[in-house]
């Protein structure tokens, strides 16, 4: 047997007996099954937002030329988008919004025969994206919005005078996200006379809801765990291809691989 | 393009400005981080259990000879065991446990990295199961406790005598139960002298949060879709089973598992 990492210890726990055990296992049991009702009740909700019509038309670059915001619904009806946070030249790869989509390719085959659609959007040029697409080995859709509006309207990019007057809106509220690009997730319905609408946008901790791997880690000893210096996944999180390899990553979530020389490592 | 799926219509939304979706979307944001702080808290909670040592040596059946549950940790301290309903002699997974599967892989090297090992676990026997992961072209570790008492311990096999009695113990409570296998997750801790530990488990509607397309599926104006159908996840397909213009029985209903045939999983209601 391999020696265990040393890793953050776990707070002495207490071992008890079976009997013991099933006693607090069934009290928390109640609380849970609580929250799993308060959790529908929250998606219905959520569900129950009113819509706002789409009025411009959206023209993206794909890998194989234009598409427009009704192509990507790909036939149906409902369409997710994850806002990728990659700008133009963008080097640093996002470790949140990678860590996110790679949760997705296993689950396509799924959304895709429940009605939904799924496509990242960036506003990095398309051979930007083909670039880091290629690299990571992913195969869901991802499409450039460097020629349109898409992420300036749906608020996850952010023009600099606006950062510099505290009036750029993300997640919500207005002020200076520090970044011109940020992560978040749109979800669209488009009807049978080719009308779209946007019914929902999350940011920030929203976008939590598709990390399934908090769910998992929530449910272990040690938890997330991250205890340090970003104390969000930023402390731990690489690119699937870059665990083990160094390389640093920022508060902001962008990866430096090692022998990056730009400034921010000084 | 493909064809337009045949699918449930949505309720007559209601179609409002920017302004006024804004205000609604603030209204229900309160909510959402609201419940994100009592998610927080009850994670929490869920890590304060106490644990329980595991007294019994399980040996596993793996890919390339036997296996402890010691093993099954590597070299990390954590280990997530998911309870695969994959029974001796039947044909394939169950279709429900086969779609939490599939979100298994992409995370995997992340999971390791924070300290935790994973391994789905089933009674059916190792050559079973290596057949059906080959078939749906998964890499997770997944091994065979069709020689030990795991999965009986654990909550996730029955007797047929205790399914006859009705008195099968599953999620924390004794019902009938149509199946002699169940869905389930389990964690371990080992500590640095070896010992392990049971932390936790959860089965039914508790495995519901791992399900990461149904938090996809919870924000999308149809929803999971599944108020009209017999059974919740009756939809589900193994990911190489759908088919185009692939619709489903709205009438199919839960199925005991039957040799080298379909099987299905149990779905509890909400209670």
């Amino acid at each position: 047997m391999q020696a265990k990492l040393q890793k953050t210890q776990v707070k002495s726990p207490k071992v008890v007996s079976q009997a013991d055990w099933l006693v607090a296992r069934k009290q928390l049991l109640t609380k849970e099954k609580e929250f799993t009702r308060q959790r529908d009740a929250l998606n219905a909700e959520r569900r129950a937002l009113p819509w706002v019509k789409v009025e411009k038309q959206y023209v993206f670059d794909g890998s194989s030329g234009k598409l427009t915001l009704a192509q990507l619904f790909n036939g149906r009806s409902q369409l997710f988008i994850k806002h990728f946070m990659m700008g133009p030249g963008q080097k640093q790869q996002c470790v949140g919004c990678s860590l996110e989509v790679d949760h997705v390719e296993g689950i396509l085959d799924h959304l895709e025969n429940h009605d939904v659609s799924y496509a990242a959007v960036a506003r990095a040029p398309i051979d930007e994206i083909e670039a880091v697409r290629k690299r990571m080995d992913w195969h869901f859709p991802w499409v450039s919005s460097y020629n349109n509006d898409f992420n300036y309207d749906f608020n996850v990019s952010f023009k600099p005078e606006h950062m510099t007057a505290g009036t750029a809106d993300y997640n919500y509220q207005q002020g200076n996200p520090g970044m011109e690009d940020l992560s978040g997730d749109s979800i669209f319905y488009k009807d049978d006379s080719g009308q779209i609408f946007h019914t929902y946008s999350t940011f920030g901790r929203g976008g939590e809801e598709f990390l399934g791997i908090y769910r998992f880690l929530d449910l272990m000893p040690k938890g997330r765990d991250e205890n340090g210096p970003h104390h969000s996944l930023a402390d731990w999180a690489r690119p699937h291809n870059m665990y083990g390899k160094g390389g640093m990553v920022e508060a902001t979530g962008r990866y430096h691989a090692p022998g990056c020389a730009c400034a921010v490592h000084t | 393009m493909q064809p337009q799926l045949q699918k449930s219509k949505t309720d007559q939304p209601n179609v409002v400005s920017q302004s006024d979706w804004l205000a609604a979307r603030r209204e229900l944001l309160a909510e959402e981080k609201e419940f994100t702080r009592r998610r927080d808290a009850l994670s929490a909670r869920r890590r304060e259990l106490p644990w329980v040592k595991v007294e019994k040596n399980y040996v596993f059946d793996g890919p390339n000879g036997k296996e402890s549950l010691s093993d099954l940790f590597r070299d990390k301290s954590q280990l997530i065991v998911y309870h695969f309903m994959l029974g001796p002699g039947w044909e394939q997974g169950c279709p429900g446990c086969s779609f939490l599967g599939d979100h298994f892989d992409g995370t995997l090297v992340h999971l390791n990295a924070r300290d935790v090992a994973f391994s789905a676990v089933s009674r059916a026997p190792m050559p079973q199961i290596e057949a059906f992961k080959k078939r749906m072209g998964w890499q997770f570790k997944w091994v065979s406790s069709n020689s030990n008492d795991f999965n009986y311990d654990y909550h996730v096999s029955f007797t047929k005598d205790e399914m006859v009695k009705g008195k099968a113990n599953y999620n924390y409570g004794t019902r009938e139960f149509p199946s002699e296998e169940a869905p389930g997750l389990s964690v371990f801790y080992e500590d640095a002298a070896g010992q392990i530990f049971h932390t936790y488990s959860a089965y039914a509607r508790g495995l519901d949060i791992l399900l990461g397309a149904y938090n996809f599926l919870d924000l999308t104006p149809k929803g999971r879709d599944e108020v009209t159908l017999a059974q919740p996840m009756s939809w589900v397909r193994h990911h190489d089973r759908y088919e185009n213009g692939y619709t489903v029985d709205q009438a199919a209903t839960y199925q005991s598992p039957k040799l080298a045939s379909d099987s299905c999983c149990s779905h509890e209601q909400p209670t």
